[in-house]
């Protein structure tokens, strides 16, 4: 009896407490085995892209319009790069001021049941399939029969589809930026006097700054790659637009470049639609870099 | 006084402007999806969703084969990326030492950065030429009889390869819910199960994952929305042929390849048409439906945080 050091019910198995040390560690092996899968695509998509499209990154690349036979065989992206700016500023242009009042709006007036509809609204848009969005965009804007605008295929219809797809994040990233705020910011200004408009003009938008260009950027970040939306409102143009409306108003765009490049049965336009990857990566990973100063600077400086 | 509150007013009243329009436009969207599918909904009825021949010539539409598609295409990309995505998740938030926590966490978001066509060409060039060369090769040798893995044609396009590239397109979303759903577990809890005996095991299959559970289904519930919408990468990846796919290698066709394939076509013919804005509908409701859950979900479990890699590029 003196030597029963354990309990008997309780299981003292040397194999027990084993399996139990073997199960642990091959947790973290599972663990870090699905990280390690996950990451590598990042690694391998750049480094396929550079290795493949590297011959091809060069000045000429990006300040010649696509020529040759089949077209885009010889010179660059030019038409690409120029379309991607007409796009972004008339995306942006729509989506920015409607972003950031209804962001405004939901912070500062709505009542719990308004934000929470609202939000929900936003919400939904984002989860909205792009191709759906384009759709929609080709029935609005694009369509030269029945309702709708009869913009044709054009920069203006295919910016204001990305539009669309930009405002939500532009109104959830203003709304938790404006959240974000010391609520002893925005009481000491309505304390002293001022209206609301006052205190949005002076502090809130002051202090708010920093987290409403994140969400802008996001949104750029957003329709810069987008391709499927583009499909059915702007298409592509391998030259530079005339307009924004009508016939020649169509841009070319870095994501509908490269998708159709891949399509073709061209080694050429392979490894091109790779460099032009590389250049679209580029954009995006410079997008992400100013976002993150920006999210560190207003962490350590405003807030 | 009077003054400064007539400001405010209409400081509300142009802020409510800016929200009517964003109602606005996401009524639009749904109406104008509903209006232009009524044609189609009228004729074809409820068999639309059964019936198997899309033949626009003689205008007989049913939508099973592209539905067949896409479910198969994103229940296959869910099974690839909940078990990395998981595993990512834990990893990020339990096991990462604290100064690689912050570069690893920006690995994952950038892999949500990459727009869906750069994922398109890199599963062109690199993911399809893989599965010609060694995937079914070696399930044409050891696997012929089993009937799901059978390979018909050896040419590396098809189900498998679309939905490997869309596995890796929701990886990011489910990992960094899971991640964030994880963090909010109490470190008390946690620790009262490591001063017990438990195993770092233990503590996150019984105190960490049943706290979590919620908010990755919500995770889980938004990667599939997110998956099944999907359409540059499947259109490229998919084989683009109206078949409905009996095997993992076989090619297919699912609802986002098919519009964005046929739909400048179709315009000419109003029913044609009419028939593929209702399989946008139909991705529509999947989309609206998914997304109320997930996102009721999310609201309640993790107070509606965004974490970056929600936004991908589409």
């Amino acid at each position: 009896m003196e030597n029963q050091q354990y309990d008997q019910s309780f299981p003292v198995d040397k194999g027990y407490l084993i399996r139990k040390k073997i199960y642990n560690n091959l947790a973290f092996l599972f663990a870090i085995g699905a990280f390690l899968i996950g990451a590598f695509p990042v690694f391998h998509i750049i480094y396929k892209a550079i290795a493949i499209g590297y011959k091809y990154l060069n000045w000429n690349f990006i300040s010649t319009l696509p020529t040759g036979f089949p077209i885009g065989a010889e010179g660059g992206i030019l038409n690409a790069i120029i379309g991607d700016v007409y796009l972004v500023v008339i995306a942006s242009v729509l989506a920015i001021p409607l972003g950031i009042g209804t962001g405004l709006y939901l912070s500062l007036f709505g009542k719990k049941r308004t934000n929470y509809f609202l939000r929900l609204l936003n919400e939904l848009m984002i989860g909205i399939p792009s191709i759906v969005w384009g759709i929609v965009g080709f029935y609005i804007f694009s369509t030269n029969a029945g309702f709708g605008f009869h913009l044709g295929f054009s920069a203006l219809a295919g910016g204001l589809t990305l539009g669309f797809i930009m405002t939500p994040i532009v109104v959830l990233l203003t709304e938790q930026a404006v959240n974000q705020i010391p609520a002893s910011y925005i009481e000491g200004a309505l304390a002293l006097g001022a209206t609301k408009f006052q205190a949005t003009k002076s502090v809130i938008l002051k202090a708010a700054l920093g987290g409403i260009f994140i969400g802008i950027l996001l949104g750029v970040m957003n329709i810069i790659g987008q391709t499927a939306p583009l499909l059915f409102t702007n298409y592509y143009n391998t030259g530079l637009p005339t307009g924004v409306t009508g016939p020649g108003g169509a841009v070319g765009d870095m994501a509908m470049l490269i998708f159709i490049y891949i399509h073709e049965p061209s080694r050429i336009l392979h490894y091109k639609a790779e460099a032009a990857s590389v250049v679209l990566l580029l954009f995006i990973f410079l997008l992400d870099l100013g976002l993150r100063l920006i999210n560190y600077l207003v962490k350590k400086f405003i807030l | 006084m009077f003054n400064l509150k007539y400001k405010d007013d209409l400081f509300k009243f142009i802020l409510s402007v800016f929200v009517f329009a964003v109602v606005v436009i996401f009524l639009i969207a749904v109406i104008v999806i509903i209006y232009y599918s009524y044609p189609s909904i009228s004729r074809y009825g409820i068999t639309f969703l059964w019936k198997k021949e899309w033949n626009p010539p003689a205008e007989i539409f049913g939508a099973l084969t592209f539905l067949a598609g896409t479910f198969l295409v994103t229940f296959l990309a869910l099974i690839f990326a909940v078990p990395l995505s998981l595993g990512t998740g834990i990893f990020l938030q339990e096991y990462c030492p604290l100064f690689l926590k912050g570069i690893f966490t920006v690995i994952i978001e950038m892999l949500a950065g990459i727009p869906s066509v750069v994922f398109g060409v890199w599963g062109v060039l690199t993911v399809v030429p893989w599965i010609r060369e060694s995937v079914e090769p070696f399930f044409s040798r050891h696997f012929s009889g089993v009937p799901f893995l059978k390979v018909e044609e050896n040419i590396g396009y098809g189900v498998l390869a679309a939905s490997i590239i869309v596995a890796f397109m929701i990886l990011p979303i489910i990992a960094s819910i899971t991640k964030d759903s994880l963090s909010s577990v109490p470190k008390l809890a946690k620790d009262g199960a490591l001063a017990m005996g438990a195993t770092k095991l233990d503590v996150i299959k019984d105190v960490s994952m049943p706290y979590a559970l919620n908010g990755i289904y919500g995770g889980i519930i938004l990667g599939f929305g997110r998956a099944i919408g999907e359409t540059i990468a499947t259109v490229l990846l998919i084989g683009n042929q109206a078949i409905i796919p009996k095997s993992l290698f076989s090619v297919g066709y699912t609802i986002s390849s098919m519009l964005a394939n046929t739909f400048t076509f179709a315009v000419i013919s109003p029913i044609y048409a009419s028939a593929e804005v209702e399989l946008a509908l139909i991705l529509l409701l999947i989309s609206l439906i998914v997304n109320i859950v997930g996102r009721n979900i999310l609201n309640r479990v993790i107070g509606g945080r965004f974490s970056r890699s929600q936004f991908g590029g589409g």
